[in-house]
């Protein structure tokens, strides 16, 4: 029994070879975990350019405010507009923005892995060029004009409109933070494994939603007049649905994108906050289990099957909202063809199934019997049938030996 | 069962879907719809598969401060994936991780296995139980988690420390023949001749062969048989008073770690050795030779544990019956608490025993522990002396061990005994 236990160990025959490790250097190039890296990013730009599109393009988008701001000062701004995205229509506004937030992310993150030397330094060189780009140009006109003028005196006003430029430029330069902040804090957290960033990302967003819901209540919107006759609306229910499944139109275009939106906010924040859960759990490791082929190879098998789950789940996810949705109808349809009365015409047209009660008891019910197939349908066994085929394994049968032999040290 | 997550999740979906009523806010709705879909979906999947665990440990039996290297075989028996499974080796606290790690995050496929290993140093004597395995079961996205575990234990008895013992220390000095003493077929000092051998400087005069010399012309010396002393008795205090001072160092772990060398050296030499164990009550484990009563006395030592108020004159007046005739006697003891203890060696030594007592200083380990005044402690210690005195009065061998002195120095206090 003795001789059965051996030390771990990553050494090998020739004792050279280069065993793959759980340290974060190797981890973070895994493909799995950039993979679902690159997964968090891609739901992040798509959740960003949904709800753009949705609510914000056209109607309180940066270059309306830019082009208001440069009417009222008289002047175009200091940012231009290939920047900016003025003068361009819909959703390419935020086109050259988006990459620039994830370019600013990305240094964000870059920043983020230096030595708390480095950063320090960075930071500092980040402030020292904003006071200088904020009053150089006074301070250095200032002070030559009172070195020629051999005089001790105030900034005239010519020195002063030296500041004009600089505040213009910061205040636009915030104004597009403000515009890209789940952009620049989501890249910076997924890619400088920041849960605090990725917070931030999912919270401005929701915040923007429930603000943006507060301010279209009806009530609400008539009493902000002008302003908020510029927020858009989303008559999503009473349009006729056109997107569906197997021939079943279950929900209308702009339901489907805010399906979306909800959806590419949980493929973000499981990707982003996955990725940082498995590095964790590797970073806590002691040094012998980092090298331990088995903990590599458990790594791995929880690495794929996050993966797996992120697409399987998460497009179950927005398949069951869907049908959820739409399953109003197919009750009403299934009345109306079994009963063939009319009452199913008149509750489908009635106000309360458009004003949404309707619509979410239907919706509540069909994911309570979904919830409820837990307990009829034994997806457990299902799935293990299906594995078991797919991998002709119908028993139990052992693994081959680990890749590297160890010896005991 | 749903973790604080998926209860968040879940209240927040309610959350979202009443407030997105009251507004008429659609897409409040539908996330909120979303986040209902998200932990519904998810249920689904709940537990985990048909776990298997098998422990493999290095040794059943360890002496204290070795390391004990263990290994866990995990495998999945089931048709289906484990799903996220943290797998948690419970480990005695008195046991300390020293390489590796007892527990592993892991996603078993049908019939695959994993090995979890890792090094224990026990640093405590005793008898313990490695196990149950814990597991925890989580979904990928940790919405549901159960908690369970496997009842298998792995049970492992840590032996005392030996120490080295040198002959010299505790050599009878005479040799004598006791009831039942039987000669041994091994050079030493005895009254049987057992060979002939080359003289080396050193050796007396009156061990010469001078009937050999005149033969060889070489000088030879006689060499006896070794006589056994054959029956030694070692009675350890283990009353609730022996566990002063720290949990690595405190006189009743000083006095298993003699028991067990002294045991150790005198069973090498085929002797029989007795061992009494008394505090809250009296083990005998009457004289006997062999591995097999090595093994005995340390399985014994191993579980020893201070409790009790047990007087010496109790265990003296109930064993000196069975103690053979004028044979050596080991009381290990701190003297501390029981006033029968003079009485009690008086009483041995009337009988013919020659009677070592090895007094570790209680209280000097309890400085190790409390801040004692330095008049109180020279008075305690004073005291302490008297009473060591008083035994070696009566006739017995008496040692006072210090904390920081080993067995081999304590009993060169005794040398030649």
């Amino acid at each position: 029994m003795a001789e059965d236990v051996q030390v771990q160990s990553d050494v090998t025959i020739t004792g050279s070879a280069k065993a793959r490790t759980l340290h974060l250097k190797t981890l973070r190039k895994q493909w799995q975990i950039i993979t679902l890296q690159i997964i968090a990013t891609a739901a992040l730009i798509g959740m960003y350019l949904e709800v753009v599109s949705t609510y914000v393009v056209g109607t309180i988008d940066h270059t309306i405010l830019f082009s208001s701001i440069e009417s009222l000062i008289g002047d175009d701004l200091p940012l231009g507009d290939w920047f900016t995205g003025e003068g361009r229509t819909g959703l390419s506004r935020f086109f050259v923005p988006l990459a620039i937030g994830l370019i600013v992310g990305g240094l964000m993150a870059l920043v983020a892995y230096q030595t708390p030397k480095t950063q320090q330094r960075l930071k500092l060189g980040f402030i020292i060029t904003l006071i200088t780009l904020l009053v150089g140009r006074l301070i250095l006109g200032w002070l030559t004009g009172m070195i020629f003028s051999f005089d001790i005196r105030l900034p005239d006003d010519g020195e002063l409109q030296t500041l004009e430029w600089p505040l213009l430029m910061i205040m636009s330069l915030l104004i597009m933070f403000v515009y890209l902040l789940p952009i620049i804090m989501g890249s910076r957290g997924i890619w400088g494994l920041s849960k605090k960033s990725i917070a931030w990302a999912i919270g401005f967003t929701l915040l923007f939603l429930g603000i943006h819901a507060i301010l279209t209540f009806p009530l609400i919107k008539s009493q902000l007049g002008d302003y908020g006759g510029a927020l858009a609306t989303l008559e999503s229910q009473i349009s006729q649905p056109t997107i569906g499944l197997f021939g079943v139109k279950l929900v209308t275009s702009e339901q489907f994108g805010l399906i979306l939106i909800a959806v590419l906010i949980l493929v973000f924040q499981e990707s982003a906050f996955g990725v940082i859960k498995y590095l964790e759990y590797a970073f806590r490791l002691p040094e012998s289990c980092k090298r331990d082929p088995e903990y590599v190879k458990q790594m791995d098998n929880m690495l794929n099957t996050h993966l797996m789950h992120t697409f399987g789940f998460l497009g179950l996810t927005g398949v069951a909202t869907m049908v959820a949705l739409g399953f109003h109808s197919v009750l009403l349809s299934l009345v109306s063809d079994t009963t063939g009365s009319q009452w199913a015409g008149q509750v489908s047209e009635s106000i309360e199934l458009s004003l949404t009660y309707g619509l979410v008891i239907s919706a509540v019910m069909f994911l309570s019997f979904m919830a409820l197939f837990r307990y009829l349908i034994p997806w457990q066994r299902i799935w293990g049938f299906t594995y078991s085929l797919r991998n002709n394994t119908s028993s139990a049968v052992e693994k081959p030996e680990k890749e590297f032999i160890e010896f005991q040290t | 069962m749903w973790t604080r997550k998926a209860a968040f999740t879940f209240t927040g979906g309610i959350a979202l879907i009443l407030i997105g009523m009251m507004i008429s806010n659609n897409q409040m709705m539908i996330l909120g719809l979303a986040l209902i879909a998200f932990i519904v979906v998810n249920s689904w999947i709940s537990g985990h598969g048909d776990v298997e665990v098998q422990r493999t440990l290095s040794a059943d039996n360890l002496y204290k401060g070795d390391d004990l290297y263990v290994e866990l075989l995990i495998t999945n028996r089931s048709n289906r994936k484990t799903q996220l499974l943290e797998v948690y080796d419970n480990i005695p606290h008195e046991m300390k991780l020293r390489s590796g790690l007892n527990q592993m995050r892991l996603n078993l496929s049908p019939g695959e296995s994993a090995r979890i290993r890792y090094v224990l140093r026990c640093p405590l004597r005793g008898h313990y139980s490695i196990g149950p395995v814990s597991l925890r079961s989580r979904n990928t996205f940790n919405l549901g988690v159960e908690e369970m575990f496997v009842d298998h234990h792995s049970d492992i008895v840590i032996f005392p420390q030996i120490k080295e013992v040198e002959e010299a220390f505790l050599r009878s000095r005479t040799p004598k023949m006791y009831t039942g003493a039987t000669t041994l077929r091994t050079p030493g000092q005895g009254s049987e001749f057992y060979s002939l051998r080359e003289y080396v400087p050193g050796d007396p005069f009156k061990n010469i062969n001078w009937k050999a010399y005149a033969r060889t012309g070489e000088l030879m010396v006689n060499e006896k048989c070794r006589d056994a002393v054959t029956d030694l008795y070692l009675l350890i205090d283990s009353r609730d008073i022996a566990r002063i001072g720290t949990v690595l160092k405190n006189p009743l772990e000083m006095s298993t770690v003699s028991a067990a060398s002294l045991a150790a050296f005198f069973l090498k030499r085929r002797d029989s050795v007795a061992l009494g164990i008394y505090g809250e009550k009296l083990s005998y484990l009457p004289p006997d030779t062999g591995d097999k009563q090595y093994f005995k006395i340390l399985s014994a030592l191993a579980g020893v544990s201070a409790k009790g108020e047990m007087p010496l004159q109790a265990v003296t007046n109930s064993l000196s019956g069975r103690f053979s005739r004028g044979s050596p006697v080991f009381v290990i003891s701190s003297c501390e608490g029981d006033g029968t203890v003079p009485a009690a060696v008086r009483d041995l030594v009337g009988r013919g025993h020659e009677v070592t007592v090895l007094s570790p200083s209680s209280i000097d380990f309890e400085r190790l522990v409390s801040r004692i005044p330095r008049m109180s402690y020279e008075v305690l210690k004073l005291e302490r002396q008297n009473r060591l005195t008083t035994l070696a009065g009566s006739g017995a061998q008496v040692i006072d061990w210090m904390p920081d002195m080993d067995l081999s120095q304590a009993l060169m206090q005794v040398r030649g005994y």
